[in-house]
Formats: structure tokens, sequence, C-alpha cells
């Protein structure tokens, strides 16, 4: 279940700056955080939980865990990610963001080893993406990653990319047109 | 209620009636005494006039009425709900007759919540403000240096994102003129900070850059310290210090350069970060200063990538000083990530194999990127030409370059030198 993060987010700090005393609820707070760390947005994530007030944080160890989550990423650890993302017991609607924020990380570190490995050992991707062995064997045969003769190491190819957008010739015409207008005046 | 006082009232009903705002502001400017004398009386004022059709008188009163001294009764509890309503409700057509009055008290709000530390709560009126009293959006106003000052005391930059990102194509006349530049040191002094804890280093820079760059005659405190910041963000984005460009105004290069020694020092010492900690301490730049040195290791990293094709791990490390190959892998790990570099690691053999970029500038996306910067140039350009063309016509400016050429016209006749000059 993927909802639209992106306008949440917006709502959600909306009700942060209308908040009649600058204050808003730890809900909101925790959501917004779990958001900003799913976007990858850890400048923003550091500096909401430096403001959110201290009797908040103390009193929600909701919130203390998903920025424990965000200081694992801040130092690119990523077993230390998943270790933090399993130990907390989530709660609607935080859990919902989590779980999109824990496939979101995997997501990243399989393509992040696709473009600079071109041999990596079983066990450092097992660390990296915090799946089982047999999980990652499965996603490696998905990417079409060859696992070796030792059967220790796997060599991976670089994620393909996403099929070029597409423009009308027509527009191009047009921006080409306004181009050598400009040029000739 | 006293007389002076009443005909205060009155004027602002009949010429607000009548739409002669211009004078309305004149009344307004030299009334100011009478209202800071009859400070007891203000709230009965605010309650004759109309926000909507007296948006003028109520400006002027709310001023008066929150400018007074320390020592002085006033309530500060309705302040935020009263300048709140003022903003939300007031007519921006005629507010725009006073922009001087209008950011007074935009300024006066911040202050007061500054002092009652809770920045946060300002950020929404602020920007409403902002966009009121804009004529256009890429307009600076004396208010973006305390919206920017509100986020960063907060600490919730994103919401000055949206206005840092609008280049600016013209200053508010509160701002330009003779008048005090700290707004406009302050705006982007805030800026470059904003955009320096959002890791955004290029535009950074640029803010930066700004800063020191405005003509002066005496250096400022604000130059100063965005100077020292301008030299460990250039250290942080090119691994040295950028010159300063040719136009910097020279007060700024004789005086500034011996006041950050100790900046200076960090691109000939290694040791210069703990030599001088206390001053960066003392500054509040440690956090920038820790963040220069290891991006060192990143600049150190990248040269090598211009000399070797493959290098092992451990050679790696060995030449960039890192503790060993898991930490040089690490280092490289994180830089593929951001695009610094390209390569591929072999962890069998325990080798990196540097690549050039992979961008064969062929794709359509290199052509959007294309397209875009033709497009900002072609704006630049009429940008260009649009003010070339005000200076042109500017009596001013006409009267100096014609005079320069021909002593013997006399300096009355400007009308008929307009066309002359063109």
């Amino acid at each position: 279940m993927i909802t639209n993060f992106d306008k949440l987010c917006g709502e959600l700090e909306k009700q942060e700056l209308e908040a009649p005393t600058g204050i808003a609820s730890p809900s909101t707070y925790a959501q917004l955080l779990a958001i900003y760390l799913y976007q990858n947005d850890l400048c923003n994530a550091k500096f909401l939980w430096k403001r959110i007030p201290q009797n908040i944080t103390s009193s929600n160890p909701e919130i203390a865990a998903i920025w424990a989550v965000g200081q694992k990423l801040w130092k690119k650890d990523l077993p230390g990610t998943y270790h933090a993302l399993a130990a907390f017991n989530w709660t609607e609607p935080v859990a919902n963001i989590i779980r999109a924020l824990e496939d979101k990380v995997r997501e990243r570190t399989f393509d992040l080893v696709g473009r600079s490995y071109s041999s990596i050992s079983l066990d450092t991707v097992v660390s990296m993406t915090g799946l089982s062995k047999d999980a990652v064997l499965h996603v490696c045969r998905d990417r079409k990653w060859v696992l070796n003769e030792d059967g220790v190491t796997v060599s991976p190819s670089p994620p393909t990319q996403p099929a070029p957008l597409h423009t009308s010739s027509e527009d191009q015409l047009f921006k080409l047109t306004e181009f050598v207008s400009f040029l000739e005046n | 209620m006293a007389s002076p006082l009443e005909q205060f009232v009155d004027n602002v009903r009949t010429m607000s009636a009548s739409g002669s705002f211009r004078e309305l502001c004149e009344v307004i400017g030299k009334s100011d005494e009478v209202l800071q004398r009859n400070s007891a009386h203000l709230p009965t004022v605010l309650e004759t006039l109309d926000i909507q059709q007296h948006s003028l008188g109520v400006l002027a009163v709310l001023v008066a009425k929150f400018s007074l001294p320390q020592g002085a009764e006033v309530d500060k509890a309705n302040m935020f709900k009263q300048i709140h309503d003022f903003i939300t409700n007031c007519n921006g057509e005629q507010v725009r007759f006073s922009p001087e009055l209008y950011a007074e008290l935009c300024h006066l709000l911040t202050n007061h919540l500054v002092d009652i530390k809770q920045p946060i709560r300002g950020i929404e009126i602020l920007k409403k403000a902002i966009r009121k009293i804009q004529l256009f959006d890429s307009q600076l106003t004396s208010i973006h240096a305390d919206l920017c000052q509100l986020c960063l005391l907060s600490k919730c930059m994103k919401p000055a994102l949206e206005f840092l990102d609008t280049d600016v194509t013209g200053i508010g006349t509160e701002l330009g003129g003779n008048n005090d530049s700290k707004h406009f040191l302050l705006y982007y002094y805030y800026g470059g900070m904003i955009y320096t804890a959002m890791k955004n280093y290029d535009r950074a820079l640029y803010f930066f850059e700004v800063v020191v760059t405005v003509p002066a005659m005496v250096v400022s405190h604000i130059m100063l310290e965005a100077y020292k910041k301008y030299i460990l963000v250039s250290f942080i984005l090119h691994g040295k210090i950028l010159p300063m460009p040719k136009y910097t105004s020279q007060v700024v290069c004789r005086f500034l350069k011996p006041l950050s020694v100790a900046y200076h020092e960090l691109a000939t010492s290694t040791h210069a970060a703990s030599k001088h900690r206390e001053t960066f301490v003392r500054d509040k730049n440690m956090g920038l200063v820790n963040q220069v040195l290891s991006s060192m290791y990143k600049k150190n990293i990248q040269r090598l990538t211009k000399t070797f094709l493959t290098l092992s791990l451990s050679d790696v490390a060995s030449r960039v000083q890192l503790g060993g190959p898991s930490q040089a892998e690490n280092y490289i790990l994180n830089m593929i990530e951001e695009g610094e570099i390209y390569a591929m690691i072999n962890q069998k053999d325990g080798m990196v194999v540097f690549l050039d970029s992979p961008e064969k500038y062929a794709s359509p996306e290199t052509l959007c990127v294309l397209e875009q910067q033709m497009a900002a140039c072609t704006k630049l350009h009429q940008y260009i030409q649009e003010m070339d063309e005000q200076i042109q016509v500017n009596p001013q400016y006409v009267k100096k370059s014609v005079g320069s050429h021909d002593e013997d016209i006399p300096a009355t006749s400007q009308n008929s030198k307009t066309t002359y000059s063109m």
C-alpha cells in the first residue's frame, strides 16, 4: 500500500507551521520525520529532529526510534539501518511509511551495488541489504547477476536505465524556431 | 480623545475615501510623534479604523504601538494576533504606498518572536506578507531577510527555499536606493547559511559571494562572516579558495584577508584546524571546518582518478592516508553514490577501476538540460536589454554621459538631450 507521500508531506509541514504555539502533535512529527527519511532528505530530517521539543521526544519513543534509523542512514551504515528498522514495533500510521522506507533503501542499495561493483562477495550483499542469503540469491537471479563458480562472489551488472522520455518533433521544432529567432534578433 | 489624534483619524478617513494615498503617506510620516505621545488611546483609534479600507492608517498605528520604547506598557500578548490579522486582511494596493512602514511592522514582529523564542510561528505569516507586497515573484524585499532569520532560528529551512531558489531581478523600494544595505546583506548571508545547512554548496557559495561583492566603502561585519564561510564552502566544493571576482570592492580585499588569517591557513597546512581551533569555535564554524577536513579525502581520491586507471584498495588507502582498504572502499562507494567519481570495485581482487564519465552527451536528458540552459540565457539577455533601456532613458545618466562628452551644453535642457543621446 503506497500512498502519495509527497502530498502528505506538504500537509504535515503546513500543520506544523500553523500550529498555534509553534508545536505540532507528536504524530505529525513522527510521520513527517519518517517521510523525510523515505524521501532521502536527510538534511531536513536532521533539522526536524533538532527542532522537536525535548519533552515530546522523551515521551514518544517512536520518534526517537525513527531518528535512530535516520542516524544510521546519515552515517551510511546500512547493516545498522536494517537493525534499527527491525528493533522497534512500529504503529500505524508510521508503520506504513517505515515499510515503504525499508523497501526503498534496499532498492537503492541494489542499484548502488550494481553500479559500483564488478564483483562482490555474497556476504557483503547480505549485510548491505539486510536480507537472508536465499532472498539475496533470488534478487540476484531477478537482476540477472551471475553467481561465480566459487559460490561466494557475484558479478553484478549495472541497473538498466529507465526508458528515455520522448518529446514530439513538433515541440522540438518549436523550440528550435524560438532559439533561431532569438539569435537573429 | 486628544485633538491632534482626532485630526489624524479624520485625515485617514477622508484621504482613504478619496483615494489620495500619496498625500496620506505624507501625513502619516508627520504624525509619528502624535501617535507615540498618545499611546494610551491607540487601541481606541484602531477600533474606529477598518483594516481593509484604512490599511495605511492602521499600519501606522500598529507600528507606532509596537515600536514604543521597552519601558512603556504595551500588550505584547495580542501583538502576534493583531499583526497576523492585519497582514491577512490589509489592502495590498494601499500598503504598497508605504513599503517602509510595512517592512518595519514585519521587523517588529520578527524581533518579538525571536525574543519570546517562538520563531517558527512567524514563518507562514511572513511568507504571506512577502507575497502581498511583492509586485512580481523575483522582487527582493527587506522582509526576505526576516523570513530567513526565522527559518534559521527555528531550524525549519524548507519554507525559505522557494524564495531563495528564485533569482532576484528587482529590489523593493524600501531596500534599494540610498537606504541601509543591512537587510540586503543579511538576506544573502542567511540564505547562504540555509543552503549550506541543506548541503547545496554551489548555491551557498554564490550567496556568500554576493554578500562579499556588494559595492562598499566600508566593510560590514556581515561581510566578514560571509567571507569566512565563503572560504570554507569553497574548500568543500572545490578543494581550494576560489579567487574573488574582479569587481569586488578594494576595501573588502584589503580588510577581510587580514581578519581571516586562520581560514586562509587551512589551505596550506593540515594542522591549521587544530591550531586555530579556538577561533573556529568562537566563530561557530567548527562544524564546517570538520566537513572541510573530510572533504579533503574525497578531493585526494578524485585526484587519483586522474592519474590511475586501476589501483588496489590498499594503495588507495595509503595514498590518501586512510585507515585501511575497507575504509577506502567505503569512501569510494559513497562517492560513487553521490556521483562524484565513476569507478568499479572488484571485491574479489581488492581492486578498483576508475572509469570515465559514462555520459555521452547524446541522450534526450542532455538535450533537455541544454534547452533549459538556453532558455535561461535568453531570459537573462532579455533582462539585461530591459535594464539597458531603463538606464539609457534615465535623466541622471543622460546628463552625465552627455556632459562628459560636451561640457558646453547646459544641464537644464534635459528633455531635448534625451533624444539627442539616443
